[in-house]
């Protein structure tokens, strides 16, 4: 029988006559709620204040809402009303606030004398920053100096790097880590559609019917997302289809796991639009009305060398042309080369061709960190343009982000060197536009698209570049093949600014460490993978002297004698940066909500267009911006989309009889990109402690190497030793290995190649050969 | 002619069937048709679509309760990082490939003993969500990368957020994705202070209203505007 611990049945009725009495009460007085007493019992302190932002990790852009007690942020929620998330975040979201009050946050500016960290004041931390610009300026030329920075800069950190650096001091020396994630889908874009970012949006899941995730590990990676591929799957029995080099628990989960050679993506996108077009799966109408057929050049190399150049030449082909291209494509050709069997190939083209099918495609650094990486985003995008299923409502070609403002911030921002917040530094018009909002003289931008970020790094060790300024970002982690660009940040005659919230590798590679305000400790606003924009507000005090990336900038830009562009006022600058740099954006095909919007809405999806988001671009169903019927790619001057031909061709290093392995690296849920936050964060670090080499079991088993043995990896660059994991998080395919990246004290990068896909400058960091030994 | 004459009459009899079984087959399936909406929006973790599961499932009037297995309330708070994080994964987790799933609901889902752990599952309140690892993870050590300065903001305290002397206590916790109540109230996991005296009694808000003593800063409230 049941006893109750807290009261009896009888005085439980008593309670219940109490509750009728009170009932009544509240009937006859509405309004009156006892709030005092009902309080009793809860904390005296002012009470939990949730306050909305979007979440500080990944791409998804998750709405949470953050709890802050007594000024101290003690806990976080999801936000309900986000169309993101709808309340629901991943273990990193939910533990975020974590992340601000590790011990060893930088809260004091500290300059390196005598190989010493000496602190100092931000004022002469700042002083020094600006007078070695100068100096350098004047001693090396304006290209000696440059920036980088990431997707994870706010939208006014990455504008006022860019007006600094491109419209004041005339150096197009401005990139950011997204090269290193997000740019071959940014030139995917661009060459098929002549626009950035998906023309869908997630809503996209809740129509759809089949997903194909192509190389995208989402139940890891985005994993919010995920949840609602399987929601959808327990409400409408949708269909997930995990195409990978690597089983994951995203395979696990998915309805079928398809496994191939690495590379050989490239086949298989073109034996899928082989199969369309044989079996007569192809929209005519979509075809003729809105696509054009083109072609490349082709054997275009891996960017090994040191000022490779590489400039694609588009060549208009016939629909015939392509069908022949294709022929060396068929199913049984491609089973062979990338082990898929034929039916895996059809069973995929089936459901593309099906029309009655709506069919998401979502990719993210398997299909991005490709040394063709711009091919393999057209590819995709020509099995969408072939079936006309692209632009509504479940048909959706989806490209993710993985950091909370690669959109916002480099893309749309345009913190790329060839970039502005408006086209592109080559062309006249845009540099005028640009001149004028920035009150600039038009001659001060330059028309030459200087270094993309592995040839800054190069530039930087052969000495082209003096100065660099890393805000937010990691590279000393990050960069492939990285222990020639840690030997050249160290060089004599280089001087490095480090701009973070933590001691990082590079941190420790700078001359001056700045302290950084972090997400909430400032104000602000990143921009997701579906193009929402998210405003959140300051909620705490940053530590110490911490400044937000945005004001560091500001505060060198004055010193520089730039106080007449930079005249933003200390309280309300995020608000004039962003007013300013929306009018980059006007019309219907770019508008950004205002200010208020932002600030009142769980983030607003640009094109902003009267007052309304345009959730779906290019159809004139939903976009206000065609001006076509149907649909209007109005990112080409004729409104037409372009299908490539892009032929495979093999990666940049591949396994032989010497290196016989190939290295694939890439990250784990708990931690996020090098884990200099998540590792603070205890519950995430005591989950995942360390970095591993997962091996195939058959290969452990033939070598004798069970979880937890020392193992020594390889590669023509370097080697180091790593912890085994058989049989853990994942299984790579045999004659595989794949190593996550976020620890420091396992420096994968070291070994990985900085080979990089020629149109979009991208690292392929999940190929390499490597060599593996028990040690 | 007689012959001819009973031929056709079947024949007419029979056709008659066929339309009128054919007729009231049709309208069996007009009756039957559900119009299917196109899109089903993910509809999770509203705080205020209140009780969901606690009408269906288990019997939660009829749990065991153990003295010698029960948790604490400091227990409960244990493995989560501060009041409403989503838990950690106490005990060792053998597979790590999989999202979860099945293999943590087949304790999680409806509870019951456990002789290795020597206690009784807790039950999840959102059973309906597989990606479990999503949100809770196993500690696979005991060591810190660095130490945090991090606080637990207050908990609130049991027992005396009550408006009157006995009437019901009002909820102090946010309920988003805690949509089942008993599933934390009323199992044989539950700790004893805040195992509720009346699990039989499953409409829970029909009582107990929300007081996180919360402001969401975001929500607009209603205010009445006077008008003369
Ligand atoms: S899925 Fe990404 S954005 Fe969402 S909570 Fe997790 S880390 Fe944050």
């Amino acid at each position: 029988m049941y006893t109750s611990v807290l009261t009896d049945r009888r005085s439980f009725i008593k309670k219940m006559a109490m509750l009728s009495a009170m009932t009544a009460a509240a009937t006859m007085f509405p309004g009156i709620l006892f709030a005092e007493e009902q309080e009793r019992g809860l904390p005296k302190s002012k009470g939990l204040d949730w306050k909305k932002a979007p979440c500080r990790f990944c791409g998804v852009g998750c709405g949470v809402l953050v709890g802050i007690e007594n000024g101290k942020a003690v806990a976080v929620k999801g936000d309900p009303r986000s169309p993101v998330n709808k309340g629901l975040c991943c273990v990193k979201g939910y533990h975020s606030v974590i992340a601000i009050y590790g011990k060893d946050r930088l809260t004091k500016p500290l300059i390196k004398k005598n190989g010493k960290y000496v602190e100092t004041s931000m004022k002469e931390a700042l002083d020094l920053i600006a007078s070695k610009m100068k100096e350098t300026i004047k001693d090396h030329g304006k290209d000696a100096v440059s920036i980088y920075g990431s997707g994870q800069w706010t939208i006014p950190d990455g504008y006022v790097a860019s007006k600094l650096f491109k419209g004041c001091i005339g150096t197009n020396n401005v990139e950011a880590n997204a090269r290193l994630c997000m740019a071959s889908a940014v030139t995917g874009f661009m060459t098929s559609f002549g626009m950035d970012e998906p023309m869908g949006c997630y809503e996209d899941i809740d129509y759809a019917d089949v997903f194909v995730l192509w190389g995208n590990n989402m139940a890891e990676m985005h994993p919010v997302l995920f949840s609602r591929l399987l929601d959808q799957r327990s409400k409408r029995n949708v269909k997930i289809i995990d195409l990978a080099t690597r089983t994951t628990r995203t395979s696990k989960a998915s309805d079928r796991s398809i496994i191939f050679e690495p590379q050989t993506d490239l086949a298989i996108a073109n034996a899928i639009c082989y199969e369309i077009i044989k079996n007569g799966w192809v929209n005519k109408s979509f075809v003729e009305k809105h696509c054009n057929f083109n072609k490349g050049l082709t054997n275009i190399g891996y960017g090994l060398e040191d000022k490779f150049k590489f400039k694609d030449k588009p060549q208009k082909i016939s629909f015939d042309a392509y069908k022949k291209f294709l022929e060396d494509y068929t199913p049984e050709k491609v089973s062979k080369l990338s082990g898929v069997s034929v039916r895996d190939i059809k069973y995929m083209a089936s459901y593309y061709g099906d029309p009655n099918k709506k069919i998401m495609s979502l990719w993210c650094m398997g299909i991005n960190q490709h040394t063709r990486g711009t091919w393999m985003n057209n590819l995709v995008y020509n099995i969408h343009l072939l079936t006309g299923k692209i632009s509504e409502p479940g048909n959706s070609p989806f490209s993710l982000t993985g950091q909370p403002s690669a959109c916002g911030t480099v893309r749309e921002v345009g913190t790329l060197t060839h970039k502005l917040p408006y086209g592109v530094v080559m062309n006249k018009k845009h540099r005028e536009i640009a001149a004028k909002i920035w009150d600039v003289p038009v001659e001060n931008i330059s028309p030459k698209p200087t270094y993309h970020t592995v040839e800054m790094f190069r530039a930087l060790d052969r000495g082209d570049i003096r100065f660099m300024w890393i805000q937010v970002t990691n590279p000393m982690v990050t960069m492939p093949k990285l222990k020639r660009y840690r030997d050249a940040a160290k060089k004599e005659g280089r001087f490095i600014v480090v701009s973070d919230i933590y001691p990082t590798p590079t941190t420790d590679i700078a001359d001056v460490i700045l302290p950084a305000a972090m997400w909430i400790e400032r104000e602000g606003m990143y921009g997701n993978s579906e193009r929402r924009t998210q405003y959140f507000e300051q909620m705490i005090e940053p530590p110490g002297e911490a400044m937000s990336d945005t004001w560091q900038l500001i505060e060198v830009a004055k010193r520089l004698g730039y106080e007449k562009q930079f005249y933003y006022k200390k309280e309300t600058h995020i608000e004039e940066i962003y007013n300013e740099y929306t009018k980059f954006h006007k019309g219907k095909k770019h508008g950004m909500a205002p200010l208020e919007v932002l600030k009142k809405e769980s983030g607003v999806i640009w094109p902003y267009v009267d007052g309304k988001s345009t959730q779906w671009r290019f159809n004139a169903k939903y976009d206000p911006a065609t001006t076509k019927e149907g649909f209007d790619f109005y990112g080409k001057p004729d409104g037409k989309a372009i299908i490539w031909q892009r032929p495979y061709e093999p990666a940049a290093e591949e396994p032989d009889n010497e290196y016989p392995y190939w290295l694939n690296t890439g990250r784990v849920i708990e931690h996020w990109h090098s884990g200099s936050m998540t590792r603070r964060i205890p519950v995430l670090h005591k989950a995942m402690p360390f970095a591993y080499v997962e091996l195939n079991p058959e290969d452990a088993k033939r070598m004798k190497i069970k979880t937890g043995d020392k193992v020594k990896l390889t590669t023509r660059r370097g080697n180091i030793v790593l912890p085994a994991s058989v049989n853990e998080r994942g299984i790579p395919a045999p004659m595989q290995v794949f190593v996550p990246f976020f620890d420091e004290n396992f420096l994968i990068n070291d070994i990985t190649l900085d080979s990089f896909c020629p149109i979009s400058k991208e690292p392929d960091y999940k190929k390499c050969a490597v060599k593996i030994e028990k040690v | 002619m007689k012959r001819l004459t009973i031929i056709s009459l079947f024949t007419l009899l029979f056709a008659v069937f066929i339309i009128v079984w054919n007729f009231s087959y049709q309208s069996g399936l007009e009756e039957a048709y559900i119009p299917i909406n196109d899109k089903k929006s993910t509809s999770y973790f509203l705080e205020n679509d209140g009780m969901e599961y606690s009408k269906l499932d288990l019997d939660y009037s009829n749990m065991p309760f153990d003295e010698n297995h029960q948790r604490t309330l400091k227990e409960y708070y244990k493995n989560r990082a501060y009041y409403g994080a989503p838990p950690s994964i106490p005990h060792a987790v053998k597979e790590d490939l999989n999202i979860g799933g099945n293999s943590c609901l087949k304790c999680h889902q409806s509870g019951g003993f456990s002789e290795k752990f020597k206690a009784y599952a807790p039950i999840v309140p959102h059973p309906e969500m597989t990606n479990c690892k999503q949100c809770h993870v196993p500690q696979k050590r005991n060591t810190l990368f660095s130490e945090t300065n991090f606080k637990k903001g207050t908990i609130p305290k049991i027992g005396i957020n009550s408006a009157l002397t006995g009437s019901p206590p009002t909820i102090p916790h946010p309920i988003q994705m805690r949509k089942n109540c008993l599933s934390c109230h009323a199992t044989p996991s539950t700790p004893k202070e805040i195992r509720v005296s009346h699990p039989e009694r499953t409409d829970c808000m029909q009582c107990h209203v929300q007081n996180n003593n919360t402001k969401t800063s975001e929500l607009e409230i209603f205010i009445r505007k006077n008008t003369k």
